[in-house]
């Protein structure tokens, strides 16, 4: 047993008072010489009840008065109560934030992530004995520690000791949805739910604005009862810089053509970076060092280049130094190095004058050094057929085909058979329209319900009268890969190109989606997955007949991107965000062959290709490690070595955390406890949970006996 | 030989001169006072006139009548005579309860006794003087002499508090010795069986005799004033003792004597005996004057 407040126990030493004042009674007693003692006789004598004991419980009840008073007042905590089975069975379900935040260095050395882990040891271990836990782990993607809860604390500990932090922001609504969910699984009449993270402001902003907790309500609700606990451990740490993002130019390029970085470092601290050191590295190597100067709040974009003289999947890394949190100063890029990319270009009309033919200007962009007759290389190699010249082999060794206004490919149905084939596997097809096309065909044959290669059915054309302003791209941010360079492409502006003409697409279903709209409402791209491969209609044409985009610089890079972005979907992006699964694609004959993943810290594992309708595939899901992973076959280890990047979330380098008492606020408003540390929780545990449970009683007796003394001493005096 | 004054002082034997204690009832006297007598005869208080019978004294006729009415009838008078008054004085232990105010109540009573002693020797009555406490200690008869009250009070000074009570006893061993009628007063704290001194008084009531009862209490008595701790030792007996809490039983104590005392008026009521309650704490002599001037006009 244990007291809240111990130094009121000495209060209980007041029951030395009434002691006293009976002894002092019982010793200072006054002999009187009594003449009526018949009548006193006669007194006693009729009385049926035994004084004495009436006498002595009424002594009992005030000296347990003081004493019962004084264990009130030391709220005593029966500490032996818990480790009885089944006398107070608890289920816990903790959310325990495992967000990239989570490694920031904790006040006593260590991160953050450690001391929190040590804290929750700490207080399973003080859990009654019973007790089933089960933690949530609240990064991004929020997921459960153990598949089912456990009374055995030492699992918990153990999985806790391997599980890694994650490389995001907390996934808090998705997480708490998962925690109020198990908690109301949870048989147990005593239920708690234990949110421990460290409440950083980026997290939590939108709850202390107002926002609810999702599953909270509903679940306060129903169990009333239910404790809920906000545990609060944040960094002291609030300087950071980190790398917020490194763009490539291209996703593929060719061996000696150089591929330019755009990267962006974010200072999320409230004092400046003068000078600070950003290098680039390719393949562990660093090439060279840049020294930059990053404002308090603010960020600074700068560009690098780089060109790798041999084919393969090289590793480019930018990496900053400088701050006191290194873990988010690294971005890791794969850039694909190919002899070149192939891309069959098919014309659908007669070439007349220059620059006249659908593909001239696409040939133009895809080839620009080739065109321009420049010693530079260009990495898409394009080769130009007519339609009509166009046969099953034709697909080759390309990796994409674009089809400028090509009427129809009546007749050749197992050419119709083999492009499909060559985009299932994991080909690309760009379908340009234009004033040749055969709408009928297209949606009978090639659109075919759905099922066939073109992405949707045709509504009409679109087209701008006289004297109206031509159709322009919708402005908007994008988010397409291939589009997303353009969002802060200097002088490249998608905007630029003026449309009189286009066909209206219609019937965007299932997984067809539009990438880019013009501002009359119609959709201008849309693009549909077709097994591996992808297929991509525009509603105009390649060429000046329809609008003037091919006339635009941008028409070059946006050309380059679509096709570099078909010839390379198939394979895993340059980088992909850290915990998302590794997938990746391989032939058919490689099913069943086993490599080896190394990961970023050099630990090997083995996997094992699988098969499924479009080939073969390799699957690595704990990616929670930023860096860069290899794929070695084991069969021929000479085989080209597959790497993949993988990166932090930015929007969890912002370590700032929500104030004390905004926490404390959210806490008060969901009907928290609150606490900051071990101790504080201790002392909010006994006091909610332990001491709410002992003092009611002894209350409860107190009241009795202060009744009980009134009516014995009426009773006794009524003697 | 001891003096009134040794118990009574001068100025409440002032106080006391001139009450005369009248017998509310007949009394059978050996001369000629303010009693009634039962014998009628030689008197001056007319009491009735009745038919004249044969045999009748011819001086007794009531000649103004027989003009009136022209028949005979007989003056009938009161015969007055003097007074036996004797005190019955309880020295039993109990009556030496010295209260919390420092009166000793059997001082009172012996007071009290030479009181009425003083006042019935002045009216010229007889006054005898009987104390007792278990059995009689001491008899003095009835005598009328003025010498004969140094007697009584001589008799009350050499007298103190003694054995047990036993009231209803000493009441039914007197009873033979008191052949005439006479007024028995009775100065006691009435400690005894309420049921068997009932008993004792009505066998003296079917004797004739007019009793009084003068019952003696301290305040302490009918209060039962103690908050400590107490040993309660009995003063009529030795080794007898009750340790108690006097706060635990003081309510049943005053049901207990509220009871007794119902019980005792009751019973005297019954017996037309008259019952004068004394606090010791109370003067004497205003005690003694405000009673005996009430029994005055009746």
């Amino acid at each position: 047993m244990s007291f809240l407040h111990g130094i009121l126990l000495a209060g209980a030493a007041a029951f030395l008072i009434p002691l006293i004042i009976h002894l002092l009674n019982k010793r200072r007693v006054q002999t009187v010489r009594w003449g009526a003692m018949k009548l006193l006789q006669e007194a006693l004598r009729q009385r049926k009840r035994n004084l004495k004991i009436e006498q002595l419980l009424l002594l009992l009840a005030r000296l347990s008065i003081p004493i019962i008073l004084a264990l009130c007042l030391a709220r005593p905590v029966l500490s032996f109560l818990r480790q009885l089975p089944g006398a107070s069975q608890n289920s816990l379900v903790v959310l325990l934030d495992n967000s990239f935040s989570m490694r920031a260095p904790a006040p006593g050395g260590g991160t953050v992530r450690d001391a929190m882990r040590d804290d929750l040891r700490r207080i399973m271990d003080n859990l009654p004995r019973g007790t089933d836990v089960s933690v949530v782990l609240g990064g991004n993607p929020p997921h459960f520690l153990a598949d089912q809860p456990t009374t055995v604390l030492d699992v918990i500990n153990d999985k806790l000791r391997t599980e890694p932090s994650l490389a995001g922001p907390m996934a808090l609504h998705d997480a708490m949805q998962l925690a109020t969910a198990q908690l109301k699984r949870a048989g147990s009449a005593g239920r708690e739910l234990m949110i421990m993270s460290d409440f950083r402001q980026k997290d939590w902003q939108p709850v202390a604005d107002g926002g609810v907790l999702p599953g909270l309500d509903s679940f306060k609700k129903e169990h009333p009862n239910a404790l809920l606990t906000f545990y609060r451990k944040p960094s002291e740490l609030r300087e950071n810089l980190a790398v917020a993002s490194v763009e490539p130019s291209a996703f593929v390029i060719a061996r000696g053509q150089t591929i330019a970085l755009r990267v962006r470092v974010h200072n999320y601290g409230t004092r400046p970076f003068q000078d600070v050191a950003l290098h680039l590295e390719a393949d562990g190597a660093r090439l060279r060092t840049t020294r930059i100067s990053v404002p308090a709040g603010g960020e600074t974009v700068l560009s690098l280049s780089h060109a790798f003289d041999t084919p393969g999947d090289h590793a480019l890394a930018v990496r900053l130094e400088g701050d006191a949190f290194p873990e988010d100063n690294v971005w890791p890029l794969v850039v694909p190095v190919r002899e070149q990319v192939n891309c069959l270009l098919v014309t659908g009309s007669e070439r007349g004058g220059p620059l006249q033919g659908a593909t001239d200007f696409l040939q133009i962009a895809l080839t620009p050094h080739e065109s321009a007759s420049a010693s530079l290389k260009d990495v898409i190699h394009a080769s130009v057929t007519e339609d009509r010249r166009l046969t099953e082999r034709s697909f080759g060794g390309q990796e994409v085909v674009i089809l400028a206004d090509v009427p129809r490919l009546n007749g050749r149905s197992k050419m119709m058979t083999e492009m499909e084939d060559f985009v299932w596997r994991g080909g690309g097809l760009i379908i340009f329209v234009g004033p040749s096309v055969d709408t009928r065909w297209y949606e009978q044959d090639f659109f075919r319900g759905g099922k066939g290669l073109f992405p949707c059915k045709f509504s009409g054309a679109g087209h701008v009268d006289e004297g109206q302003p031509p159709a322009r791209i919708l402005s908007q941010r994008f988010t397409h890969p291939a589009l997303s360079y353009f969002n802060d492409a200097r002088g490249l502006r998608l905007q630029d190109g003026a449309f009189q003409h286009w066909l209206r697409f219609d019937k965007i279903e299932g997984e067809t989606h539009t990438l880019l709209s013009l501002d009359r409402g119609d959709p201008l791209i849309v693009e549909k997955p077709f097994g591996r491969g992808r297929v991509i209609a525009i509603a105009s044409t390649a060429n000046a007949d329809w609008n003037n985009l091919p006339l635009q610089p941008v028409f070059v890079p946006l050309m380059q991107r679509l096709v570099t972005y078909l010839a390379t979907q198939s394979a895993a992006p340059q980088s992909s965000l850290a915990g998302t699964a590794l997938r990746v694609n391989l032939p058919p004959n490689q099913a069943g062959d086993e490599f080896t993943l190394i990961d970023p810290l050099n630990q090997p594992h083995e996997v094992t290709a699988r098969r499924d309708q479009e080939g073969a595939f390799v699957e690595y899901a704990d990616t929670s490690q930023p860096g860069v992973y290899e794929l070695r076959s084991k069969r021929n280890p000479k085989a080209e070595i597959r790497r993949f990047a993988f990166h932090l979330d930015p929007a969890g380098s912002d370590l700032t955390p929500l104030p004390a008492g905004k926490a404390r606020e959210i806490a008060q408003h969901a009907g928290a406890g609150y606490a900051e540390g071990y101790d504080e929780y201790a002392q909010l545990d006994r006091t909610r949970r332990h001491g709410s449970e002992v003092w009611q009683p002894l209350l409860l007796a107190l009241l009795g006996l202060m009744f009980g003394e009134v009516f014995l001493q009426q009773r006794i005096s009524r003697a | 030989m001891a003096k009134l004054s040794d118990l009574l002082p001068p100025e409440d034997l002032a106080q006391l001169n001139g009450l005369p204690l009248f017998a509310r009832s007949v009394m059978e006297g050996f001369s000629t006072g303010m009693h009634a007598s039962p014998h009628k005869g030689f008197s001056i208080e007319f009491r009735q006139h009745r038919p004249y019978v044969q045999g009748d004294e011819i001086k007794r006729l009531d000649w103004k009548v027989f003009g009136r009415s022209d028949r005979f009838y007989i003056r009938e008078y009161d015969e007055e005579t003097n007074l036996r008054a004797t005190l019955l004085l309880d020295a039993s232990g109990s009556m030496a309860y010295r209260g919390t105010r420092g009166v000793i109540k059997f001082e009172y009573a012996r007071k009290l006794t030479a009181a009425l002693a003083y006042v019935l020797t002045g009216q010229q009555d007889a006054v005898g003087l009987v104390t007792f406490d278990s059995k009689v200690r001491s008899m003095v008869p009835c005598r009328t002499k003025t010498t004969h009250l140094h007697l009584v009070l001589d008799t009350l000074v050499k007298t103190q508090p003694g054995a047990e009570t036993s009231l209803a006893g000493v009441l039914q061993n007197l009873a033979p010795r008191m052949k005439r009628r006479g007024l028995l007063l009775l100065i006691t704290d009435g400690f005894d069986d309420a049921d068997a001194l009932l008993q004792a008084v009505g066998v003296l009531r079917k004797q004739g005799h007019e009793i009084i009862v003068f019952q003696i209490w301290d305040r302490d008595e009918l209060e039962f004033p103690f908050s400590r701790w107490a040993r309660f030792e009995n003063l009529e007996i030795d080794d007898d003792f009750l340790l108690l809490d006097p706060a635990a039983i003081r309510q049943r104590y005053l049901q207990t004597l509220a009871k007794f005392r119902e019980q005792l008026m009751e019973g005297l009521r019954k017996h037309q005996v008259d019952l004068v309650p004394l606090i010791t704490d109370e003067p004497l002599v205003d005690a003694v004057k405000s009673y005996l001037a009430l029994r005055a006009r009746h």
